[in-house]
């Protein structure tokens, strides 16, 4: 079954430009220029239900804004995605029960509350009972070794702990899909490995599907079955990992997916 | 009631909780905040009653006016921040693209995004504002009616500020505007309507709602009016429903960002 199908997704930005100086300013009041950003291009794939994807690319490829528009948060310009058989766009509080979220570089818990205080408020979130948050907590917290630290307020714990409750709180209502953006970024070798191994675990034992970017290779190659590359907008690779390494036998993962970066840029460039 | 509205209250409920539960972390500023507050407040009362030794009435109103107007004023004012503070910082979000974590949750975007901060200091407008309204010995008919106005003046000043807020969907920099027309709709407040006349007197009541918010009011608390009374109440609705819709019409424009700081 198909956790998520795009078709022809587009998204475009509207971005107020101005010459330098006073003068520019000036002249913007006068006469506004804008110009558009085409930040998504005609973006097509399908992740099938339990499928670990990668779906990367350099900074302002339009990863982010993809998973925004698969997630709610932005409407499309054109095109349709269905997640989980819903669009996001008209049945977005529904389609939040079936999803979670964890954005390695933002919080979405409160920071001076502790995390078992955050996991009530969640629970609450998702409409789950008093016992069904404290049976979820307890078995996420053993899973994830919480028990520590809690009852900390989350101000105080060190940036892998942190990930480590975010990753929780968005696992409290048993999502179908999960969206990780850069869920590893700044944690140290160790703690980067925990993380994997509880995201491979969570895959394999809730038979979670996994939507994840990342700028880590170690990530990808550690989680991934499967590569989609974007680049300005648009996918210019959807292959498996394993295809990828047998074409090119010589070169690491990362050497492979610089070169495709390098090769769209210089197409650009052409 | 139905599940889902049960499920909303539970989850607004606990946003207050957690809320009052966080600026409780440091007692020394949660209580002096509070204190400070009432005493300013009371401060201002002060040259009222001076005044009052001076003449018999201002601009139509007595003492017993005044302090009810000042108690509505500071309670509907006190808890608009307790409630929905952040309808008072929306353009914040909106320009910085903060509304992302609010749009991943099954829960109505508005409510969960008014109801997830809180300002301490307006527990003290809110105690002070309770305070002076004892002080004006209200009947039951008239204690039932200040409940009812504390609602709609709650609404007012929340509404009015998540209108010109959510303009921020479309133009920068609309937080200026809010704060300013806001602090000036509190500052009007204080003062009796009859000193004001003729333009200004029509854009207080129809454009900057003072008047529904709490002169109005007052003047039905003084003396029941059943025509101002229904006024207040199709006003209050009437703004409510216009907010909202203007919210959600502009977060079909929302940009988001790259910061998601939801209740730091």
């Amino acid at each position: 079954m198909q956790a998520i199908k795009v078709e022809h997704l587009s998204k475009t930005f509207r971005v107020k430009r101005k010459e330098k100086g006073m003068k520019g300013s000036i002249k913007a009041i006068l006469h506004p220029q804008t110009e558009e950003i085409r930040a998504v291009k005609d973006v097509s794939f399908v992740v099938e239900e339990g499928e670990v994807l990668a779906f990367i690319g350099p900074n302002g490829a339009g990863k982010s804004t993809t998973i925004k528009m698969l997630t709610g948060i932005l409407y499309p310009d054109g095109g349709c995605a269905k997640v989980l058989g819903m669009d996001p766009t008209k049945k977005r509080r529904q389609l939040a029960y079936g999803i979670g979220t964890v954005f390695g570089q933002k919080e979405q818990l409160w920071t001076h509350l502790t995390p078992y205080d955050n996991f009530r408020f969640f629970g609450a979130i998702y409409d789950l009972s008093e016992k069904e948050t404290e049976i979820r907590i307890d078995e996420l917290s053993n899973r994830f070794g919480l028990g520590d630290f809690i009852n900390t307020p989350v101000r105080n714990l060190s940036l892998g702990q942190r990930i480590r409750c975010e990753i929780v709180a968005s696992l409290l209502h048993r999502p179908k899909v999960l969206f990780l953006d850069e869920p590893t970024i700044g944690l140290d070798p160790v703690v980067k490995e925990t993380v994997r191994e509880l995201i491979r675990q969570m895959n394999r034992e809730e038979h979670t599907t996994i939507f994840l970017t990342s700028h880590d290779v170690g990530d990808i190659e550690k989680l991934c079955r499967r590569i989609i590359i974007v680049n300005d907008g648009q996918i210019v690779l959807d292959d498996s990992v394993e295809h990828l390494k047998h074409h090119y036998p010589d070169h690491s993962l990362e050497e492979i997916i610089t070169e495709i970066y390098k090769a769209k840029e210089l197409t650009a460039v052409g | 009631m139905s599940t889902a509205v049960k499920n909303q209250l539970r989850v607004c409920l606990l946003s207050v909780k957690y809320n009052i539960m966080r600026e409780m972390v440091n007692k020394v500023t949660f209580l002096t905040n509070i204190s400070f507050m009432i005493l300013n407040n009371a401060s201002i009362l002060v040259q009222w009653f001076i005044l009052f030794r001076l003449r018999e009435d201002v601009g139509g109103y007595t003492f017993r006016e005044i302090m009810m107007l000042w108690g509505l004023t500071a309670a509907s004012y006190g808890l608009s921040h307790i409630l929905f503070a952040r309808a008072f910082s929306l353009p914040e979000l909106v320009i910085k693209g903060k509304l992302d974590a609010y749009l991943v949750q099954p829960k109505n975007v508005l409510i969960s995004v008014i109801t997830s901060s809180i300002r301490i200091s307006a527990i003290g407008d809110l105690l002070y504002g309770i305070i002076l309204m004892a002080f004006c010995r209200l009947g039951l008919r008239e204690w039932i009616l200040a409940a009812l106005f504390l609602v709609t003046g709650t609404v007012v000043f929340t509404a009015f500020s998540l209108l010109l807020g959510s303009l921020s969907f479309w133009f920068l920099r609309m937080d200026i505007l809010e704060n300013q027309t806001v602090m000036g709709m509190v500052s009007f407040a204080t003062y009796p309507d009859g000193i004001f006349q003729g333009l200004s007197r029509f854009l207080l009541y129809f454009i900057i709602p003072v008047g529904m918010a709490v002169w109005h009011p007052v003047h039905v608390l003084a003396r029941f009016d059943a025509g101002m009374l229904l006024t207040v109440l199709g006003y209050t609705a009437l703004l409510a429903g216009s907010s909202v819709a203007v919210f959600y019409r502009g977060l079909k424009r929302y940009a988001s960002g790259n910061l998601m700081g939801a209740r730091t």
